[in-house]
């Protein structure tokens, strides 16, 4: 590893990172009605989960720290060499899948915010959104059990 | 009252059939034709409404078909807590909204100024501007279509009931054994699907207007562009001020659905204040039978616990706050986070190399970049 190489944010970032995908991937998952029908609701002090209302003001929270994480990550890659991001996806599957969630996120925020939406086009935006979510979950599962490849020092694309 | 309800079952007779006649009627207004692709709205006028329920009638001829039959036997729902709901056998109830029944009309009798008030209040969807129950549809079953028009695919619903509880009038009414969720994992995910209110959007995409609008021998509803609506409105609800003795410009007390869950495109404006219409029907529903007028109301829990029964299925007319507003709100924080973001990352802040870590020269370090 280069002399030049760090972690930005160091384990501050790490653990925003994980904590803002276990918060979206969970709170968007609590946007099917599942938690109420499986119990998990049931459990002390998570009643809040059935509420679809509180999931999804959790889910954009959620979302805005990523965003905000994913835009200083690429906005510091510009003007540092060297940084060896400790957080984020290691592969052009996981950036893929994190687009695809961005850009689907976004258009359904568009519609939540009242503007049009063809609704077909809604339904391929539902769909893509659910399925690269699970995709990255899955794929994130997997990502903890298999050897770490080598860090990349540029890091956003590694 | 008692002249009322005979008045009310001699029109519901006759008043199908020579509705059918008023073809001046039937067609939507030139305007909204040629305007096509902007939100339609409706008023509703109180006190024209005598109650004859033609409106019911024509709406449960026209779609009640459209419903399927459940399969025999249901599909038990595991856990065994999740509550099936079958109306299927019920289809006759009218007086509250059902699967197979997508408006009722709810008969008020109270006291206002010391005059007894007479008053029909046709409940259905409301078609609101920016729906809960739509957006919140993790699937796209829910639809908003480009003239306003919120409604349900039955074929891609899986019955989940999210829209009935995102809806603050709870107007999605659910039918088990019915949908696309028999061909996937009918014991373990979804319910049957969810039917309402689609303001006849077939007819609509034809140019027609809606059953209930087209068949009230009272003109009670009216239908066209929401700008127009909206002025409409306000002049009728003005008037009705006045004459109620009340200051003109508390028109607004008058008028349902203008500000009701950030706006709906159903409108009704009243001769009395929606605050004595709201009290009268919570006082109405308290003391009901249960849903369905006779015997045993729901066909199944509502939403996995008993709802008072006078209240299921007949929609409140409170003042509902916009159920979207946080989302609405929030929004700015998404836009903002990745400006936030990028103007730190630009900036380096949180990103400067510690200064151990910047040596003149390259040396061989330890510091780890090992990715999670």
């Amino acid at each position: 590893m280069s002399a030049m190489s760090y972690s930005p944010g160091g384990r501050v970032a790490h653990w925003f990172y994980g904590i803002a995908v276990g918060f979206a991937l969970f709170s968007g998952f609590g946007q099917m009605p599942i938690f109420k029908r499986y119990y998990l609701a049931d459990i002390p002090g998570l009643g809040w989960t059935a509420n679809y209302y509180a999931t999804s003001d959790i889910h954009y929270l959620a979302a805005a720290l990523l965003l905000g994480m994913l835009a200083w990550r690429l906005a510091l890659d510009t003007r540092t060499t060297g940084a060896a991001w400790s957080w984020g996806p290691r592969t052009w599957w996981g950036w893929t899948l994190l687009g695809l969630l961005m850009i689907s996120g976004a258009a359904k925020v568009l519609r939540n915010a009242g503007v049009f939406l063809p609704p077909p086009l809604i339904m391929v935006l539902d769909f893509t959104h659910l399925g690269s979510a699970m995709a990255f979950m899955f794929t994130g599962l997997a990502a903890l059990v298999k050897p770490k490849p080598k860090p990349n020092l540029r890091g956003l694309v590694s | 009252m008692a002249n009322a309800i005979s008045r009310r079952n001699f029109l519901r007779g006759g008043l199908a059939a020579a509705a059918g006649v008023a073809a001046s009627g039937v067609v939507l207004p030139q305007a909204v034709k040629a305007a096509g692709g902007q939100e339609l709205c409706t008023v509703l006028d109180l006190s024209k409404c005598i109650g004859c329920e033609a409106c019911v009638d024509s709406c449960r001829e026209t779609w009640q078909d459209t419903v399927p039959d459940p399969v025999s036997p249901m599909p038990k729902p595991f856990p065994a807590r999740v509550p099936t709901q079958d109306w299927s056998k019920r289809k006759d109830v009218s007086d509250r909204l059902t699967p197979y029944n997508f408006l009722y009309v709810e008969h008020l009798d109270f006291e206002h100024k010391g005059q007894a008030v007479e008053l029909h209040v046709p409940r259905r969807c409301m078609h609101c501007v920016n729906p809960p129950c739509t957006n919140l549809c993790p699937f796209g079953a829910g639809r908003v279509e480009k003239n306003g028009i919120v409604n349900i695919d039955p074929d891609v619903c899986l019955g989940g009931a999210k829209c009935k509880q995102a809806c603050p009038w709870h107007i999605p009414q659910r039918q088990s054994g019915v949908g696309v969720y028999l061909d996937i994992m009918p014991s373990y995910a979804g319910n049957g699907v969810m039917f309402k209110c689609h303001r006849c959007l077939p007819l609509v995409r034809e140019g027609k207007q809606p059953q209930c609008v087209q068949v009230c021998p009272e003109q009670v509803q009216s239908i066209g562009l929401r700008p127009q609506m909206l002025s409409q409105a306000e002049a009728m609800a003005r008037q009705k001020a006045a004459a109620d003795g009340a200051d003109p410009n508390k028109w607004r007390d008058y008028v349902y659905g203008l500000e009701e869950n950030g706006g709906t495109n159903t409108l009704y404006v009243s001769p009395v204040p929606f605050s004595v219409v709201s009290a009268a029907i919570d006082q109405a529903h308290a003391s009901a039978a249960p849903g369905g007028g006779k015997g045993k109301g729901a066909a199944g829990k509502q939403g996995g616990k008993r709802r008072k029964a006078g209240f299921a299925g007949r929609p409140p007319m409170r003042p509902v706050a916009n159920s979207m507003e946080s989302a609405e709100n929030l929004t700015t924080a998404l836009v903002l986070a990745p400006l936030a973001g990028l103007a730190a990352g630009f900036t380096r802040l949180f990103g400067k190399k510690p200064p151990s870590e910047q040596p003149p020269q390259e040396q061989p370090s330890s510091e780890q970049g090992g990715q999670s």
